[in-house]
């Protein structure tokens, strides 16, 4: 998803965590070609041209990945727009997105191919070519274990911990912590399965949906080993109010129980901490 | 953000969705009055923004007004679900012939919003969709591209109705939907719909949920019901998430997963959390103040985790909070784990202020450094406590 034909725009680049973040992502090493921000063409932000809209940043510099810190509220049309200029990997930073937006992106992206991580995401690294989005690049090593993660803090940690036995990370990919998002596990795991730099995978779930389950479908047919650890055990479930929620529900999945029973279930090994996942995932390699 | 079935009816109501005649009162002594302006037949409904009301004794039929107030007095001291009823809806009561489901929802699972129809509506809709589930229709709606008027029609349609009432329900169909999207709904429930005699079609009950991420640009903040938890409603304004647990370690993670993973591994320690507090993305030396704050207002804290990465959060900022909460008031022991973006001048600041830092990535060296504190200043009481006496 993150090689080196990756050429990335930063929309919201002008903004007080755009700014702080590209000059990360470029000290990262990260190919970053432009950034975007509606009435502020012709300006430069950490030398970097700046345009009004993703259309002049795919026409000048061929940009096929953007990054995203526009504020929530004005995420859908940025979201939207990069979409219809062709871009095909989009990383959407920001938290408290309204669902409903994030469901009409969702549907842009899936009819356009494109891939759509976040929102709420700490974005995608591939250390030893460059990060989209927030993560410490401190945290994360070269090597060829791939991350999937909800939880952004989490994976920082699940590198830490990796970096300690030294094993490092081909790429980490944060789906995103919203209970939406644009992109499935399982699609990320399909992934990794196929990208040569990657040996095995750890995917870092959370209480809460089904996506690890419908991963854990696709684990079946995997050759790479996987390595899960699910966080939330000791959470609250949410309260409901409606029937509507209780008919459509698929029954027995959700919980921290079903996401281990469905991994076991599948041949992948299931941590009860972060750190037992640098343990076992020694075992298998 | 739960809307109450007043509040749900008056949104209906004002999209053209009817409802019964009816007022919302807060005493025994205007519940009769509202009564009197309503006829013979009455229902008194307990305003609460919990499901199973019914199950519970929230509803009174009333068909005779002299036992209205001692019947309202009945509903006021009643508790439902932790929640006192502070409101009741007083409404006329509806002959009905045939009750009917309807709501629209965001199914999480998917991340599609399914429109939902039952012809076979009321309090057993669960039952009837695992038993009958050929009974409950299904449409996913592309939020792109939202049902016209005909496809609505041709899904109502497959509950078995025809003519004047298939209109009538197409049309309410499409107003919920309108609804829906209009006001970000997250659920958006009419159970039951019900066909009165004359043919007419009325919204007997509303449920609707907002989404919280939309309120900025939704109007109607103001008839929302009140969070029964007060140090819920601290957390908004502070700008973190907070949910109280029973325990007695406090935890602060500046995300949601690091935060459950680290109450987790209390759990695992005999040690379960007091709280979950997630800071997001936004912290700055004010909000972990009043976040550490919040935490300690739980008296059963006898210790806090914070757990924190620097991604987009300054841990640097957050630590001189930690630091001048630390110095300005009585603190639990507090144990910190911070690493990322300026992780070396983060450590340094919390060392200076004399809090315990934990640099390793280990989650659980955080977990057993607070236990280990909290146990030695335990020692400590006892050994005071000895000399006292």
């Amino acid at each position: 998803m993150l090689d080196n034909e990756t050429r990335a725009v930063v929309q919201g680049i002008t903004g007080r965590i755009g700014s702080v973040q590209t000059a990360w992502m470029l000290d990262y090493g990260t190919k970053l070609v432009a950034g975007v921000t509606p009435g502020r063409g012709g300006e430069t932000v950490h030398d970097l041209p700046v345009y009004d809209d993703v259309y002049e940043a795919v026409e000048k510099h061929g940009a096929n990945a953007t990054v995203l810190f526009v504020p929530g509220p004005f995420l859908r049309d940025a979201v939207l727009e990069a979409i219809d200029a062709g871009i095909k990997l989009v990383v959407a930073i920001p938290e408290h997105v309204p669902l409903h937006d994030v469901l009409q992106m969702k549907s842009a992206a899936e009819k356009n191919g494109a891939w759509l991580l976040g929102p709420n995401t700490p974005g995608i690294i591939s250390p030893g070519i460059g990060k989209l989005g927030i993560m410490p690049g401190n945290m994360f090593t070269e090597g060829k274990i791939g991350i999937i993660s909800r939880s952004g803090t989490l994976s920082y940690e699940m590198a830490g911990l990796l970096n300690e036995v030294g094993l490092g990370q081909s790429t980490m990919v944060g789906v995103g912590g919203d209970p939406v998002v644009g992109s499935r596990m399982i699609k990320i795991l399909q992934e990794f399965e196929v990208d040569p730099e990657t040996e095995a995978v750890i995917i870092v779930g959370e209480i809460g949906g089904s996506s690890e389950e419908e991963a854990a479908e696709f684990i079946k047919e995997m050759k790479k080993p996987v390595i899960a650890y699910l966080a939330g055990r000791t959470a609250p479930s949410g309260r409901r109010m409606g029937h509507a929620g209780a008919i459509i529900k698929k029954e027995g999945q959700g919980t921290v129980e079903s996401k281990i029973k469905a991994f076991k279930k599948a041949g992948a090994l299931v941590a009860s901490k972060p750190s037992d996942v640098a343990v076992l995932i020694k075992e298998c390699l | 953000m739960k809307l109450l079935e007043y509040q749900g009816k008056e949104l209906f109501a004002e999209n053209g969705i009817p409802v019964p005649r009816g007022t919302v009162v807060t005493s025994a002594l205007e519940a009769e009055e509202a009564a009197a302006q309503l006829g013979e037949n009455i229902v008194l409904k307990a305003q609460v923004p919990v499901g199973g009301r019914g199950k519970a004794g929230g509803i009174k039929f009333v068909d005779n007004l002299q036992y209205i107030r001692s019947e309202a007095e009945k509903l006021f001291h009643l508790d439902i679900e932790e929640f006192s009823v502070e409101k009741l809806l007083i409404e006329e009561k509806i002959d009905i012939t045939k009750e009917i489901y309807m709501g629209l929802v965001v199914d999480i699972d998917t991340g599609d919003i399914v429109f939902l129809f039952s012809p076979e509506g009321g309090m057993n809709i669960e039952q009837v969709a695992e038993s009958k589930p050929e009974q409950v229709f299904r449409l996913i709606v592309d939020p792109l591209e939202p049902p016209p008027l005909y496809q609505l029609r041709h899904f109502i349609r497959q509950g078995g109705f025809q003519g004047k009432i298939l209109e009538e329900l197409t049309k309410i169909a499409s107003k919920l939907l309108h609804i829906f999207l209009k006001y970000d709904l997250l659920t958006g429930e009419i159970n039951p719909l019900v066909i009165l005699p004359d043919n007419r079609i009325i919204a007997l009950d509303a449920k609707v949920e907002v989404d919280d991420n939309a309120l900025f640009r939704q109007k109607f903040e103001k008839k929302f019901w009140e969070e029964r938890d007060l140090l819920e409603k601290e957390a908004r304004d502070i700008g973190v998430t907070y949910i109280k647990l029973n325990g007695s370690i406090g935890v602060i993670g500046s995300g949601a997963g690091l935060a459950m993973a680290t109450m987790d591994m209390l759990e695992d320690m005999g040690f379960p959390p007091a709280n979950f507090l997630e800071t997001g993305g936004g912290i700055t030396e004010d909000l972990m103040y009043n976040a550490l704050k919040l935490v300690c207002k739980n008296g059963q804290v006898t210790g806090v985790v914070i757990n924190i990465y620097g991604g987009v959060n300054p841990i640097e900022k957050g630590a001189k909070g930690i630091v001048r909460f630390v110095r300005e008031r009585e603190s639990p022991p507090i144990v910190v784990k911070a690493l990322g973006n300026k992780q070396e001048e983060c450590w340094e600041i919390l060392k200076e202020g004399g809090i315990t830092v934990i640099t390793s990535v280990k989650t659980e060296d955080a977990v057993e450094s607070i236990i280990n504190l909290i146990n030695s200043s335990n020692e400590k009481t006892k050994i005071v406590g000895e000399g006292v006496i």
